[in-house]
């Protein structure tokens, strides 16, 4: 069942149906997520289908830029999600991104191990799998509009835009907000409030 | 509480204004304060939509995220927004996930989220707002808002209204009081001069003019209407004038009624005649005056109001007075539309004059009837007895009255003599003591103010003292009208009427007594005029009779009077010889001397005849002298003369009439003219001889006796009578009285009606009397009285005239020589000297020759009919050669000049023919003695 906003649908229709998937989707992300046998058992899974979720939901508050001398993407054009490397996530980022847009757009999950690959991508998730190899790839993704998330220590002080971390049992993230400036990435002022930015201009004393 | 719209204008208008403001202000401050209520109450959600909407859009990251630290901290910003009074935020599957309460907030928060809206609840405001991102529902907010700040916007409105609409409202009060005038001022001048005008009909008066906007056009249009009204209302009130006028000076009753029988119009004429006033009966109903329609007295206008009649058509009715008496009226109705409505309009005219007028006309009228019918009887009457008679019996038959009578009036006398009574009233007259020829003594009072001609009423007798109304009142007659019968102003009469009762003759009563007066008069005098003119006419045709008959006679007489007149000369000789004879002859044997005297006799009687024949003409015999008269001899002469018609006429006819003499012996003569007495009793025996056509007894006699009217007086002195008696066929007592009248005749074409005329003139002439008897069938006597004689006049009976001693000479002229032969023989005899002359020229030669010779003539006798020179001029030339000799005329006219008083001129003595010897000779006596 397709989820992209129809033109003709009425936006209650369009809402009602929305906000029913939402909840079904919330009540299971919940349940997953504070299931206490759940949790302990397949907590490195359940951790991984919460920062699925938070991988996708970032594009709705990242704006990235028109490529100049390339024709802009059209409105229709799949918003690609790249995960690079060992994808840690099994299939809760594609069940996450099923049937869901974004200002529009598909989404698109793509995977590979290299960095070539997911260029295009706007989002890429770099695995664990490739800290050893994330200087020359972020290096390679340098002043590309690319919005590079990962869960390794210190990601955002090497240059990577997001990391996702474990704070108590929630997922929290740390933003390098001039790594978002050097990829030409208008991160949301929410998104700021609510992570902890690091960078040249973060004092990083504020969480 | 007075209504509005009874307040005065300024008031209702500042109320108005005052009253609109109000209601505007209002309505415009509660639509505004509920539109503020309202706006605010919009501007409250929208503001804390917004604020939910800031709110969602900032917490969507932290939904997003799940991060409830960083969603409370986004709320806690809301303390800066004092009405906040508490927010919740529940994530996606509707658990709280952040709240927010002020410090001091006590308030409770909802456990679960509701859908998207507002609501207003317990005086706050709240509202839920679904959080989205991209279309992905991420929770929902809640917001708790309280309204103060709401209320106290709203307060701060409703506060700055009020002093707006207090402001405006004394801004409007002020104003309208200002401006109101504008308005009602020439409203209020329009109003004033509509209510002087309304109140004293004054339309003169004028609006003034304010402006020129409608009011001042209202003004305008009012003053204007005005003009109008003032112009039509001076034409109406002039036209309702006139026609009141009119209808007030109309000589009837105007009366208007409508369709529902109320009075709308009145007249001056009505209020006279009916006596209710014009403003007691306007809008009353004409039930109201007794004047109903169902009035059977008013059954005339029944008909009209129910349409039979047309217009035009006069009904005479009984109309009601107020007082409640009724009159006769005139009627006439006439339908009348006014608008739409029907009227009717009386016209009621009071014909009690009328009535009265014609009651009067028609009692004239059969007075006048009366009168003319009393009249037309009186008028065929001709005698004042039987006018009387009529006059009385019409006045009891036709005028009821209980007495009257006719008097006549004597004045010199002056007393009224009664003439006529009416057969009804003969109880009053012996009551009255008055009978036909009774006597009236003049009163004082009435009667003689009667018989100078004027009418006298007096209406009660009780009241006058005079001796006559004292016996009317004694009679029982209590009014008496005098009525004068005046004919040239000389009162002749009194009609006298007489009633029972006082006061009974009314005026028209006494006009028409008074009229039929002067008719009575009038007639009396016409009969009496009609007598005197039956008397004229009588005389008058009797004149012409008699003239006729003269001129018959007359013509008869001049030709008997030649003959008698030759006749005369003819008998001269005989005559004079015959006497000459007698008287000179001594020696004449007795038996010629008989001879001589019967020829003497007989010549006697020719010149009788003769002389008769002359009194077919002749009127008066005067110069035959009366003379003693032998009765019996001149009865015996008239039976002789007249045997003819008694003996010899009859026997043709085959009946007898013996004649009877029955003569006194011894009577004295009477002194009478033979001959006359003679043709008198002629004419009585023709008379008896004409009445006794089968036959009878014609008996004369002659006795002593004086006439049965004369008794008395000359009871000795007897006359001699002389009756004629026949046994005719008598005659009716009117006869009897008018058998005397000349011209009077019973036999026709046969009879003159002269005979006894004649004898009634003999009489006459003769002093004597005539004595009629007569009965119709038995027969009639005739008696004639005559004086007798004296002796005197019977010495006279034998004249003895001697021969004159003288010896004269004497001339005598004629035309026939026989008379001249005789005449101057006898003259001659005499002892006188006779010249004759034949014809007259000769006389008068001879006598102027014997003039010249000195041989005068004593005396001319000439004769009078002679050719050429007649005995008058022969008479004149003597008398002018000698003017002393006397000239004798013999004439065969001799009578008939002595009797028209004719003796010629220059005549001294005239002479009848056949000459007397003893007449002649005392002519010359009596003539040449003189000389």
């Amino acid at each position: 069942m397709p989820v992209t906003a129809h033109p003709d649908c009425g936006p209650t229709s369009k809402t009602l149906r929305t906000k029913a998937v939402s909840l079904l989707l919330a009540g299971w992300i919940l349940l997953l997520a504070f299931h206490p046998s759940a949790w302990s058992e397949e907590a490195t899974s359940r951790e991984y289908v919460v920062k699925a979720a938070f991988l996708f939901s970032f594009a709705h508050f990242v704006a990235w830029p028109h490529m100049a001398g390339q024709p802009s993407p059209p409105a229709s054009a799949p918003l690609r999600i790249g995960v690079l490397g060992d994808d840690p996530f099994g299939s809760a980022l594609d069940e996450t991104v099923r049937n869901e847009a974004i200002q529009g757009r598909k989404i698109i999950i793509a995977r590979s191990h290299t960095i070539d690959d997911l260029i295009d991508c706007q989002i890429l998730f770099i695995c664990r799998s490739e800290e050893d190899r994330l200087a020359p790839i972020l290096q390679h993704l340098e002043n590309k509009p690319v919005l590079t998330i990962s869960d390794m220590e210190d990601f955002a002080e090497h240059g990577g835009v997001i990391r996702l971390y474990v704070i108590g049992k929630k997922v929290r993230f740390e933003i390098n907000q001039s790594a978002a400036l050097s990829h030409q990435l208008k991160l949301d002022a929410q998104l700021l409030s609510l992570g902890r930015v690091i960078g040249p201009i973060s004092d990083r004393s504020h969480p | 509480m007075r209504r509005l719209s009874d307040l005065p204008l300024q008031r209702q208008l500042t109320w108005m204004v005052q009253a609109t403001c109000i209601l505007s202000l209002v309505l415009a401050c509660t639509a505004l304060a509920t539109f503020e209520w309202l706006d605010s109450r919009q501007d409250g959600v929208r503001d804390l939509s917004t604020l939910a909407d800031v709110l969602a859009t900032t917490t969507q990251a932290t939904l997003t995220f799940d991060d409830a630290d960083a969603a409370t901290r986004i709320l806690k910003s809301l303390h800066s927004k004092p009405h906040i009074l508490g927010a919740r935020l529940f994530n996606r599957d509707g658990e709280p996930f952040a709240d927010y309460l002020p410090p001091q907030g006590s308030c409770s928060l909802p456990v679960a989220p509701r859908q998207d809206g507002h609501s207003f609840e317990l005086g706050h405001l709240v509202l839920y707002r679904p959080i989205f991102l991209d279309n992905k529902f991420l929770g929902t907010i809640y917001l708790q808002s309280d309204l103060a700040e709401m209320h106290h916007r709203l307060m701060l409105f409703i506060a700055v209204s009020l002093i707006v609409m207090t402001a405006a409202l004394a801004i409007a009060m002020a104003l309208s009081r200002r401006l109101q005038r504008l308005i009602a001022q020439p409203i209020l001048a329009l109003t004033r001069t509509a209510q002087s005008v309304a109140e004293e009909q004054n339309y003169t008066v004028r609006a003034p003019a304010l402006g020129s906007n409608e009011l001042g056009l209202l003004t305008k249009s009012f003053n204007h209407m005005l003009s109008r009204i003032q112009e039509q209302n001076f034409a109406l009130t002039e036209g309702e004038e006139r026609i009141r006028a009119v209808l007030n000076s109309a000589l009837s009753a105007v009366i208007l009624v409508d369709a529902s029988g109320v009075i709308r119009e009145w007249n001056a004429h009505a209020e006279v005649i009916f006596g209710w006033k014009r403003p007691e009966v306007l809008g009353t109903r004409l039930e109201a005056l007794g004047l109903s329609p169902d009035d059977p007295t008013l059954q005339g206008r029944q008909s009209v109001t129910g349409g039979a009649g047309g217009p035009g058509r006069v009904d005479e009715i009984s109309a009601k007075r107020r007082d409640g008496s009724t009159f006769p009226a005139e009627l006439s109705v006439s339908p009348l539309k006014i608008g739409d409505v029907l009227h009717q309009c009386s016209f009621i005219t009071d014909i009690t004059e009328r009535r009265n007028a014609q009651v009067k006309v028609q009692e004239q009228v059969s007075r006048l009837d009366l009168l003319n019918r009393i009249t037309q009887a009186i008028g065929e009457r001709l005698d004042l007895e039987s006018i009387f008679q009529v006059v009385i019996r019409s006045l009891e038959d036709n005028l009821p009255i209980d007495f009257s009578c006719i008097c006549t009036y004597d004045a010199t006398a002056h007393s009224l003599t009664v003439g006529n009574l009416g057969s009804q009233c003969q109880s009053y007259a012996q009551a009255l003591e008055l009978t036909i020829s009774s006597t009236l003594v003049i009163d004082q009072n009435g009667l003689s103010r009667c018989v100078i001609g004027k009418l006298v009423y007096e209406p009660d007798l009780r009241e006058s003292a005079q001796p006559f109304p004292r016996r009317l009142v004694r009679a029982g007659l209590l009014s008496l009208v005098a009525a004068p019968l005046i004919v040239e102003s000389r009162v002749f009469g009194v009609l006298l009427v007489a009633r029972r009762n006082s006061q009974s003759f009314s005026s028209a009563d006494c006009e028409f007594l008074r009229q039929l007066a002067e008719h009575t008069a009038l007639a009396s005098h016409s009969a009496q005029m009609y007598g005197a003119l039956q008397g004229a006419y009588d005389d008058l045709r009797q004149t012409q009779q008699v003239v006729l008959q003269q001129e018959r006679l007359r013509a008869l007489g001049q030709m008997a009077s030649g003959i008698a007149h030759d006749i005369n000369n003819a008998i001269s000789p005989v005559v004079l010889y015959t006497e000459s004879l007698l008287e000179n002859e001594p020696n004449l044997s007795s038996r010629a001397r008989t001879y001589l005297e019967t020829i003497q006799r007989a010549i006697d009687d020719v010149a009788h005849t003769v002389a008769r024949m002359r009194e077919f003409y002749r009127q008066r015999e005067t110069q035959l002298s009366m003379g003693p008269v032998d009765v019996n001899e001149t009865i015996q002469q008239v039976l002789d003369l007249t045997r003819v018609r008694w003996n010899d006429m009859p026997q043709q006819r085959g009946s007898v009439i013996t004649t009877t003499l029955d003569l006194q012996a011894a009577l004295p003569a009477v002194l009478a003219v033979a001959s006359e007495v003679r043709e008198a009793l002629i004419n009585l025996v023709f008379n008896g001889v004409d009445a006794m056509p089968e036959g009878g007894t014609l008996t004369l006699r002659s006795l002593r006796k004086a006439p049965a009217s004369q008794d008395a007086q000359r009871g000795g002195e007897s006359m001699v009578c002389v009756e004629v008696t026949d046994t005719g066929i008598g005659m009716s007592e009117e006869t009897r009285r008018r058998c005397l009248e000349p011209f009077f005749t019973t036999k026709g074409e046969r009879g003159t009606g002269l005979g006894l005329a004649m004898v009634y003139g003999v009489m006459q002439r003769h002093s004597g009397e005539i004595e009629v008897e007569s009965e119709v069938g038995k027969g009639t006597t005739f008696r004639l009285f005559f004086p007798i004689a004296n002796d005197a006049a019977s010495s006279a009976l034998a004249p003895a005239v001697p021969a004159p001693q003288r010896h004269l000479r004497l001339l005598i002229i004629d035309d026939d020589p026989l008379l001249l032969k005789s005449l101057s023989d006898i003259l001659q005899g005499d002892g006188h000297a006779v010249v004759t002359a034949d014809r007259g020229q000769a006389g008068i030669d001879l006598f102027q020759t014997a003039c010249h010779t000195g041989e005068t003539f004593a005396a001319v006798i000439t004769d009078l009919g002679m050719p050429y020179v007649d005995g008058r001029k022969v008479a004149s030339a003597i008398k002018s050669l000698s003017p002393t000799t006397p000239v004798i005329m013999l004439t065969g006219w001799g009578q008939r000049l002595v009797a028209e008083g004719d003796i010629p001129a220059h005549v001294d003595c005239v002479l009848n023919k056949p000459p007397k010897l003893r007449d002649l000779r005392t002519a010359l006596t009596q003539h040449c003695h003189a000389q």
